[in-house]
């Protein structure tokens, strides 16, 4: 093998674009060599060994027009590069859509979280370890799934929809947003498309070497979250291995509507169980219409596993997921 | 460009085949079209605007069972559409393709075979057979051929052999993956996963290029009474005498 020079930076262009118009078109000019970097927190691992070698970068933390929080006709709109220590801290969030707060909140390090933004969050890049670690495998390009194999070390990948990866959605803001119903905004040079937050993410199934709808030359450049869901009773919990600095093993995010004591309307989602934000349409239609109760959650928390497939390490995500269910709806 | 198979690195740093260069593709393609386009403008200059077609009316008489029609069209189908959800993810398409074609994978396995069969069983095996006598068809105008002329034998036996070895593949890769049958294992050796993955991607260039072929070919004026005989079953027994020696074929009315 070559060897590979640590010392120094590998050469990269760097594009410092100040406004929106200029970093769509360099978006679309440079398409697949035009890095994106916000806060640099998903970008830095890969430069660092050496694993991606980018040859430009367009930076687009300069951009003012997509930090902050405001108020929209129905509801708020967030920036893509604002950054989560802002978004945790942010009064309009907390008080609203406490969910994304605390989801925000529980994001890696004190330190990640004061660069990190939203948008990196959402569209990080799968965090399996030997995807990450250069490996030629599927998500790489090449044919073999190395988590996937007999001898793979695989405690933190899929439990669901696994087509030849097993990677999961290593984000804690995305099944908040889904949970929330939110809207990516996504802008190109030839305009702009709203995505709604739950089919922003695509599995391998359908596309293996991307973890979003992201085109080439588009930019995530802000999140709506309608008012639909603001002030509901919000669930949000994560395990990890450690309690900072870490990805989570299994993380809830859960909306509910209560009202009498009755729940009339939820939207339960998980995370790192699959390689998108899995939503729990099938506990959300069995608790719809019941009274909130320890009862309810013990008796529906086994349907969020229907359909797992555990990998040689991992059968511990089932009991985990079931638990965090439970807790969700009993609130 | 340049390389016909891709490389990479094993999870133990030792070079293995990762499959066949994409590249090819677009290879591939541009020469079909360019020998297509080809034999088209030379044959354009070459038609007799004189000679007269063969009549479609009178006569009928029949080229192909229904059963040998539903076999061909059940085929192509499941052909084009692994060509196309084969191709798709190598051209940057985003669809969920790996289920239809494993699919469409099963359903040609499954005519193959019953066509194997029933064309050593049931049908006139010996007429699709490819003899020394018949290279010298093309070169000498007075010879016809029986049912089957030199360059539909040599284009039966061309997808043939590369039917056959994507099927093999096909079958080897199929294992490796979940499907109703079977949960996937993942433990075919990288270097043993790489050769299939090349055989493969070999074997579909290959029937890439025949699949056009056979398309242009149907599509051909003077052939296409072949490919209406293929949706309806017939030809007309002037069509018949123009182009087959009936002393070496001699079918029944069609009805």
């Amino acid at each position: 093998m070559v060897a590979t020079s640590h010392d120094v930076m590998p050469d990269i262009e760097l594009y410092q674009p100040t406004d929106e118009a200029n970093a769509l078109a360099l978006a679309n000019t440079l398409g697949s060599a035009g890095w994106l970097l916000a806060g640099g927190q998903d970008t830095y691992g890969w430069l660092k060994d050496r694993n991606k070698t980018p040859s430009a970068m367009i930076e687009l933390t300069q951009i003012d027009a997509w930090k902050g929080v405001k108020e929209i006709a129905d509801g708020i709109e967030i920036g893509a590069v604002t950054t989560l220590t802002e978004i945790a801290n942010n009064p309009l969030v907390q008080s609203r859509y406490g969910l994304l707060a605390k989801a925000a909140s529980v994001v890696a390090s004190p330190q990640i979280r004061n660069v990190g933004t939203l948008g990196g969050n959402l569209v990080q890049d799968a965090r399996c370890w030997y995807y990450r670690r250069g490996l030629d495998c599927y998500r790489a390009g090449g044919n073999i799934c190395y988590a996937d194999s007999p001898e793979g070390l695989n405690r933190e990948h899929a439990l669901f929809g696994a087509s030849r990866c097993v990677a999961v959605s290593p984000s804690d803001t995305a099944p908040a947003l889904v949970a929330l119903d939110a809207t990516m905004v996504v802008s190109s040079e030839g305009g702009q498309r709203l995505i709604p937050a739950q089919d922003f993410f695509v599995g391998p199934a359908r596309d293996i070497v991307n973890m979003t709808v992201l085109n080439e030359g588009e930019i995530l450049t802000a999140v709506r979250i309608p008012s639909t869901w603001a002030n509901a009773e919000f669930y949000f919990e994560k395990v990890a291995d450690r309690n900072v600095w870490d990805f989570a093993l299994v993380n809830v995010a859960a909306a509910i509507k209560v009202s009498g004591g009755s729940i009339t309307d939820a939207r339960i989602v998980c995370g790192a169980v699959e390689c998108i934000p899995r939503r729990l349409e099938a506990v959300e239609n069995a608790i719809r219409g019941q009274q909130r109760s320890e009862q309810l959650a013990d008796q529906v928390a086994a349907i969020a596993t229907d359909g797992a497939r555990p990998l040689n390490y991992n059968h511990f995500k089932i009991p985990l997921m079931e638990n965090l269910v439970k807790r969700a709806i009993r609130g | 460009m340049g390389e016909i198979v891709r490389y990479k690195r094993d999870v133990w740093g030792e070079e293995v085949i990762l499959g066949v260069s994409w590249d090819l593709l677009w290879v591939v393609a541009v020469a079909v079209l360019v020998l297509l386009a080809a034999h088209a403008i030379i044959m354009a200059a070459l038609a007799n605007k004189k000679m007269e077609k063969p009549s479609a009316e009178g006569r009928r008489v029949l080229r192909h069972e229904t059963i040998d029609r539903l076999f061909h069209w059940v085929m192509a189908a499941s052909i084009l559409v692994l060509i196309a959800t084969g191709i798709a993810p190598i051209i940057g398409l985003r669809i969920a393709w790996l289920n239809i074609h494993w699919i469409a994978g099963l359903l040609l396995t499954f005519v193959v075979v019953f066509h194997i069969i029933r064309s050593l069983f049931w049908q006139d095996f010996k007429s699709m057979i490819l003899g020394p006598k018949d290279f010298g068809e093309p070169f000498d105008s007075a010879k016809k051929p029986g049912k089957y002329t030199f360059e539909q034998k040599g284009m039966h036996w061309a997808v043939t052999v590369v039917v056959l070895a994507v099927i093999f593949t096909g079958v080897l890769l199929f294992m490796q993956i979940d499907t109703p049958f079977w949960d996937r294992t993942n433990s075919m050796p990288e270097d043993q996963l790489g050769l299939m993955f090349l055989l493969h991607g070999l074997s579909t260039l290959a029937l890439i290029a025949l699949a056009a072929t056979h398309i242009y070919f149907a599509l051909r004026p003077e052939k296409l009474f072949y490919t209406r005989s293929m949706v309806s079953g017939w030809i007309s027994e002037d069509e018949m005498t123009a182009n087959h020696d009936t002393s070496l074929w001699s079918p029944k009315e069609a009805d």
